[in-house]
């Protein structure tokens, strides 16, 4: 009895080895990964390969090629070496790639590239920054012009700001120093001093875009209070030839003697560097910050009143933008020369929404 | 039940070969599957740096495109044209084998920008070569430029590539060894298991195709004890085990019937041998009570003899015949009463006695005789039907007083033949026939002129020769009404009769 039931014991174990075995064949050895074939080959070139706002243009940009069965590879990332936008475009162009989406400016070196592309059959999208005079086939942007005022409404929301408070503050002090009226008349004139705004642009690009929003800016003020409105607009120049120097610019501007009141950031870096100097020179309060992007370091900024403001551009739609544009090159032969992606004002009263959602983005990407 | 009633047909050495060459098998199979997935593994490990392998020769193709060119270029030697040449087509040959499609993996894309920017760079090295031979040193300078970026770019596309690619094959590779090592324990397992199923399966298998022989041993064993009342075993299967096992039972069977015939033929011999005996015994009695009753018979014959011869001088005749018959009656007793007789002899001596008696008491005895002739020849024993007269005379007829009747009747009754002696006397009681029946009746003193021989003795000595218990019945209506004894034989004619027919 004893020898049936260890037998069929054993036959059952062996079955179950052998199962297991022929599993294990069936499993296969290594998991494969599942080798999808794709109709178009774009290829996105940036500068910049780190920063979440590329990252997110980018992320955009895959969701909507795999869409349409096409797939965009971020050129440059998987070089060891670091190439300039320049040799990007030449290996692109040599791939024989089926669009390039490149983030340029006006340098007449990459006209060239752009033209050579253009000429080998190769749709190229400029983005974000463009090349006015190539062969492009669409440019996507963000609409610096309307970038500009929203800027300009800020910065008067700012003063606004500054000047009832500083009111308060008058007012406080006129309770208590009641009868020197001489002295408050002074006060007054003292008021008057002229706020500086600072718009902190890239050294070397003779972009457009940057001229743009600042004429933009500039001529919000000017609706505001005149040409006589008591607000220094100034450019500032940093000089983001090497990967570092973004950083030292900015450091060497709190260096000066006098500050800006307000510092206006056209990039996600800036915005970051900005923000870092603020808070290590202790000017948080006597320095507003306007910034650019929706990164989580931003947000929080937004969230501990370090950062006034800062506009979110939608990086996945422009993502998504450049691929439409391509897409639409490739089925009919030409698309629309211009692309602009929404952009929305993150301010205090409305951070907490973001907050929200970046910790579900967070959740969700987890 | 058919797989079964054929496994149980096939021969012990074959159910034992199969039970081998079952397990091996067993062991064989598995031992094929694991070293083939042992082989599929180590195949599989050979081929994980394939990739790095290839990529390195491409690489080395695109170096050597690239020298010959430069070779050219700066020696002009149509030897070092052909090696270009050569070079070049060895380059496209392995750009075929590059990946094409545009795929979700980075590392065919990355082959697929490689072949294409290789086909772009061989199309610039080949405008070099044409403007270095057409010597338009201007445009050749310009190709050689563009092309050595285009060769430089390749090649560090190559080189990624094979990092990346040298990276996940390392990835891929430990996965391999660990699954590998995976694969020997469950191979170390299988193969315990195997073994064990074996041993269970050859313990199971063999224990129930000798099971039958255990019994039959155990069966012989107590048969050799001297136990042939052991239970028959049941014939399972038709193998060797089968057979021996069905011969062990007919023979154990055939034992018992033997020891069966041996021991009846053993009673019959005992019986008939006691038989003998007692018979001898009763012969010797009766002889001994003869002897106890006459003196000296052969005296006794003389004298009479002496007197009956006198008597015939003197010219008494009826004197002569009686002394005659006396001395013929004492003879027939002496000679005969030992001895296997017929039936015509004992009537005769009965006839005598019965002359003697008429003549001692004045003749008031009616003696009558009805005989089949044809049964007188039949055999019976001696000194029966004298004292069966004697006693109706003595206790019947004496009693009585008035004319006696004595009625001899032989005849046959269906395959017997019954000898009646029947008289007119006083009769007997039921209880006196039980007790003369079971020879419980003892007479009171013998009455004289009896010879001795008693009832009892004359139905013991029946009994014998009959070998039948229903040897004679005495029948009697009453007091006053007389008695019947019958006495039954076998018909000896009959079967002398037969045999003779048989003959």
């Amino acid at each position: 009895m004893w020898t049936t039931l260890l037998t069929a014991l054993c036959v059952i174990l062996t079955v179950a080895m052998a199962v297991y075995v022929i599993w294990f064949y069936q499993s296969g050895l290594v998991e494969e990964t599942e080798r999808e074939v794709y109709d178009k080959y774009y290829v996105l070139i940036t500068e910049d390969s780190k920063s979440a706002f590329w990252q997110s243009v980018y992320e955009g940009a895959c969701e909507r090629a795999l869409e349409e069965n096409a797939y965009v590879d971020w050129l440059g990332e998987q070089f060891f070496e670091k190439y300039s936008v320049e040799e990007l475009m030449r290996i692109a162009t040599a791939s024989a790639v089926d669009g390039i989406i490149v983030t340029a400016n006006e340098n007449e070196g990459l006209t060239e590239l752009i033209d050579q592309a253009a000429a080998a059959g190769i749709p190229v999208v400029t983005l974000y920054g463009d090349n006015t005079k190539s062969a492009r086939c669409s440019f996507v942007g963000v609409g610096s012009y309307n970038l500009g005022r929203e800027y300009g409404r800020q910065v008067l929301a700012i003063i606004s700001d500054r000047r009832q408070e500083a009111a308060k503050v008058q007012e406080a002090q006129d309770a208590v120093l009641e009868g020197r009226a001489a002295a408050g008349a002074a006060g007054r004139d003292g008021s008057a001093q002229p706020v500086r705004v600072a718009v902190l642009v890239n050294a070397y690009a003779q972009d457009m875009d940057q001229n743009i929003l600042c004429s933009g800016i500039q001529e919000t003020i000017e609706q505001e209070f005149g040409a006589e409105s008591g607000i220094e607009l100034s450019l500032l120049s940093v000089d983001d030839t090497n990967a570092f120097s973004v950083e030292e610019s900015i450091r060497d501007i709190f260096m000066e003697q006098e500050t800006p009141d307000i510092i206006i950031c056209l990039n996600e870096l800036t915005t970051t560097c900005v923000y870092q100097a603020v808070v290590d020179y202790n000017k948080v309060g006597e320095v507003s910050i306007l910034g650019y992007y929706d990164s989580d370091t931003i947000i929080n900024a937004i969230d501990r009143n370090v950062i006034y403001a800062t506009v979110a551009i939608d990086t996945r739609q422009m993502g998504a933008f450049c691929i439409d544009a391509l897409q639409e090159y490739h089925e009919l032969g030409y698309t629309s020369q211009y692309f602009t992606a929404d952009v929305r004002l993150i301010r205090k009263e409305n951070v907490t929404e973001y907050l929200q959602k970046g910790e579900g983005d967070d959740e969700t990407a987890q | 039940m058919k797989l079964r009633s054929k496994l149980s047909s096939l021969s012990l050495q074959v159910k034992i070969s199969s039970i081998y060459i079952l397990t091996n098998l067993l062991v064989m199979g598995v031992n094929i599957v694991l070293m083939l997935g042992i082989n599929n593994i180590s195949n599989r490990l050979d081929m994980v740096y394939q990739d790095n392998l290839h990529l390195n020769e491409l690489s080395d193709s695109l170096t050597a495109v690239q020298d010959n060119m430069t070779d050219y270029l700066s020696s002009k030697t149509s030897d070092s044209l052909e090696d270009y040449y050569r070079s070049e087509q060895d380059y496209r040959r392995m750009l075929e084998d590059l990946n094409e499609e545009i795929t979700g993996l980075s590392f065919d894309r990355m082959e697929r920008n490689i072949r294409y920017m290789s086909e772009d760079y061989l199309e610039e090295v080949n405008y070099t070569i044409e403007a270095k031979r057409g010597r338009n040193v201007e445009k050749y300078r310009v190709h050689y430029e563009e092309a050595a970026q285009m060769y430089e770019y390749i090649n560090t596309y190559i080189a990624n590539l094979n990092t990346e690619k040298f990276r996940t094959n390392s990835e891929q590779y430990n996965l391999l060894l660990q699954k590998f090592r995976l694969f020997e324990g469950a191979a170390m397992l299988s193969m315990v298991l195997v073994m064990a199923s074996n041993v269970c399966i050859i313990i199971s298998l063999v224990g129930a195709s000798l099971r039958p022989l255990k019994k039959l041993a155990g069966s012989a064993d107590e048969v050799a004890k001297g136990n042939f009342g052991v239970e028959l075993l049941p014939v399972e299967s038709k193998d060797e085990i089968g057979v021996v096992t069905g011969a062990f039972n007919s023979m154990v069977v055939s034992i018992g019937k033997y020891i069966e015939r041996l021991r009846e033929s053993m009673e019959a011999e005992r019986a008939l041998k006691e038989r003998e005996l007692m018979m001898e015994a009763h012969l010797k009695d009766a002889r001994l009570k003869y002897l106890q009753a006459q003196i000296n018979p052969h005296f006794l014959f003389n004298t009479l003899n002496a007197g009956a011869q006198l008597a015939m001088m003197e010219g008494a005749d009826r004197t002569y015949e009686y002394v005659q018959k006396v001395a013929q009656f004492y003879r027939y007793n002496m000679k005969k009463s030992e001895e296997t007789v017929t039936i015509a002899d004992e009537i005769e001596m009965v006839d005598y006695y019965v002359y003697i008696l008429n003549v001692r008491f004045g003749g008031d005895i009616h003696y009558e005789k009805k005989i089949d002739p044809a049964l007188l020849t039949v055999e019976m024993p001696g000194m029966i039907l004298q004292p069966i007269v004697e006693n109706c005379i003595n206790h019947g007829i004496r009693e009585m007083g008035s004319e006696g009747r004595i009625c001899l009747s032989v005849y046959r009754v269906e395959h017997a033949v019954c000898i009646s002696v029947k008289d007119n006397g006083v009769g007997m009681s039921r209880e006196t026939i039980d007790q003369v029946m079971r020879g419980a009746y003892r007479e009171e003193g013998k009455a004289a002129g009896s010879n001795g021989i008693g009832m009892d003795n004359v139905i013991s000595r029946m009994k014998l020769f009959t070998k039948n218990e229903e040897v004679m019945a005495i029948f009697s209506e009453g007091e006053g009404m007389g008695t019947e004894v019958f006495l039954y034989l076998e018909d000896g004619t009959e079967e002398k009769q037969e045999q003779t027919d048989d003959v």
